[in-house]
């Protein structure tokens, strides 16, 4: 489809690729694609586009229960990329999907940049839409957020995987760093197509009576409504580098409603991701869409594209303090 | 649709509280209208609740008895964590925002006549489900066996079915099961009038032991309780060779497979092991599989 399609007001062009609305089902959250089609009223044409969950050269049994804990306004999760591997993903899962109903990417993952580059090689011959590069897993020994958090190393990884490809690439980027805009400027440089801004911050939970952790990883990752605020941050930060280059953010990180997504596109965001908030509300997507589209009607806005990065900063205090 | 058949499968009901009674041992029944779930509803199956605005996920509950033609559903929970408190709280006349239902049930294909349905705590859920559904077909002989050390949340009374071979004295029932027809036991360490002074599986084992190798092969055993429950069913069923399907709990996020939250490790052959998720793989799954 044409880059320049947009044939509703929530439409975006995403690296070329049209999403019908700005909304993406997060890597992790709706297993390989069809899981959510379970719940009646649910479809996969409610998103723009769904994320495939982490995939790696070979199978991967992921971590022991429990992997996910319920936490203030949001929860621990240490799934630690169980997955078939990249092989069955292709050959047996892809097939199953309707690629009509949206567009579908892929989430790379694994502990050395040359597992990363074989596995986007063998995405690159499928028919997947976009590959996203998940540099910020924080819950497996090798690889993920450590590679991520080291932005010499990160941009080695998508530069292995700009070879494997032609395909839209997008990093997954870690809020657990120093300076997300300076690692985003060397992906860009490696040659990121987009972003996705951000994965889960890293956290604890303890039993108080066994003084144990919770989470069979003793650690895991913080989603939902409590990480919304350095989510928009962050998105805002990675924006200032994005921007000269055209550059497209997928923002995330505990969008729960129209109003979330809205901030977040406000902040720099082209689309938005949704994972946690599916979870205790599988139908969310057509309220955050349907809000959306009230506000551009209410705001007499074409389409949601004109409201990317029009965040308007509050200004210093030009006056001296008299104190 | 084509080759799809696991969409549209759960309902998302705004589920009216008919009636929500709190018994001994902070065990509460709640009835609601969903009549979605209860049609589709079968032993095994849970429902997935949002319990109160001010938690974010939702709290799997075993179903524990249906009615399609008059659209209910009813579970029975104890208050254990801060999820199932707040469901406590909540009143007849409100909603409950509920999905459901989810997992996989109870298989009764084994071509076995007499299951056995053993059930502890708030494990017996599934148990009385599956009662119900046992209920009134011929080619079945069931025994359910309920095991709790909190007061029974119903008023065990003397059963008017006679069981062979149970140990003397043993003589109380959940009152539903018996007027169902279903034959059924109690168990307790907390020396209840007419249940059998042990655990559930003491009783099972002793009742089994009474049995001769033909009879044997027709039991299977179904199982749902406390986890050293289980794992004690499931070396009882290896022990004497018998099929024994059991109905597991974890932590769960999305209940419906998207996120891989809920998995057990179960085994998949001589040496290999695969991670299954409760929600949608399970909550039953085959005790040789998930026991070793």
């Amino acid at each position: 489809m044409s880059a320049t399609t947009t044939d509703s007001p929530l439409a975006i062009d995403f690296c070329g690729l049209h999403f019908a609305n700005p909304l993406v089902l997060l890597s992790g959250c709706v297993g390989f694609g069809e899981e959510y089609t379970r719940v009646e009223g649910f479809s996969n044409r409610d998103a723009g586009a769904i994320c495939l969950k982490g995939t790696t050269l070979e199978p991967r049994l992921g971590n022991q229960p429990h992997r996910v804990y319920e936490t203030p306004d949001g929860m621990l999760n240490s799934i630690g990329l169980q997955n078939p591997g990249v092989g069955i993903v292709v050959d047996e899962i892809l097939p199953t999907l309707d690629f009509s109903e949206t567009r579908f990417i892929a989430n790379v993952s694994g502990s050395t940049v040359e597992e990363y580059e074989q596995v986007t090689r063998r995405f690159d011959n499928s028919p997947i839409d976009a590959i996203e590069i998940n540099i910020s897993c924080p819950n497996v020994k090798q690889g993920g957020v450590a590679f991520g958090n080291d932005p010499q190393m990160s941009a080695r990884v998508v530069e292995a995987c700009r070879r494997a490809t032609n395909k839209p690439l997008i990093t997954k980027l870690s809020p657990n760093q120093t300076d997300i805009a300076a690692n985003a400027k060397h992906c860009i440089e490696a040659g990121s197509d987009a972003f996705s801004v951000i994965n889960t911050l890293m956290g604890m939970a303890i039993d108080i009576e066994s003084r144990r952790p919770i989470i069979g990883n003793n650690q895991g990752g913080l989603s939902g409504p409590a990480i919304k605020p350095v989510a928009l941050l962050k998105v805002h930060q990675v924006y200032q580098v994005c921007k000269a280059h055209g550059i497209p953010i997928i923002g995330q990180g505990g969008v729960n409603s129209a109003e979330d997504a809205l901030e977040f596109i406000i902040a720099g965001a082209t689309a938005v991701g949704v994972g946690t908030a599916l979870f205790y509300d599988p139908l969310i997507c057509h309220k955050i869409n349907s809000g959306i589209a009230a506000y551009l009607g209410k705001h007499k806005l074409q389409s949601i594209m004109q409201l990317t990065g029009s965040l308007r900063l509050n200004e210093p205090p030009k006056a001296h303090c008299g104190c | 649709m084509e080759n799809k058949p696991h969409r549209d499968t759960i309902f998302s009901e705004q589920a009216q509280i008919l009636s929500h009674q709190a018994c001994a041992g902070e065990q509460y029944i709640l009835r609601v209208a969903a009549p979605k779930c209860a049609a589709n509803a079968l032993p095994g199956s849970f429902a997935h609740i949002k319990v109160a605005p001010a938690l974010l996920l939702r709290r799997p509950i075993s179903i524990m008895r249906t009615s399609a033609t008059e659209g209910w559903v009813e579970f029975l929970y104890k208050a254990v964590g801060e999820g199932t408190r707040l469901l406590a709280t909540r009143q007849p006349g409100e909603m409950l925002d509920m999905l459901g239902p989810i997992g996989t049930a109870f298989k009764f294909e084994s071509g076995r006549s007499r299951p056995l349905l053993i059930g502890g705590g708030v494990g017996m859920p599934p148990m009385i489900f599956a009662a119900q559904q046992l209920r009134g077909n011929d080619l079945f002989k069931p025994l359910a066996i309920l095991g709790s050390e909190v007061p029974f949340p119903f008023r065990p009374r003397p059963s008017r079915i006679l069981i062979p071979a149970m140990p003397d004295g043993v003589i109380a029932c959940m009152p539903l099961l018996d007027d169902w027809g279903i034959p059924c036991r109690l168990a307790s360490q907390q020396g209840y009038a007419g249940c059998y002074q042990g655990f559930v599986t003491d009783l099972a084992r002793d009742w089994l032991n009474t049995l001769d190798r033909e009879q044997l092969n027709q039991v299977e055993i179904f199982a749902c309780g406390p986890h050293p429950m289980l794992a004690a069913v499931a070396m009882l069923a290896a022990e004497l060779d018998l099929p024994c399907q059991v109905s597991l709990e974890e932590y769960m996020a999305c209940g419906v497979g998207g996120c891989a939250g809920c998995v057990v490790p179960v085994k998949t052959g001589a040496t290999s092991q695969a991670m299954k998720r409760v929600c949608v793989d399970g909550p039953v799954f085959d005790a040789r599989q998930v026991f070793f």
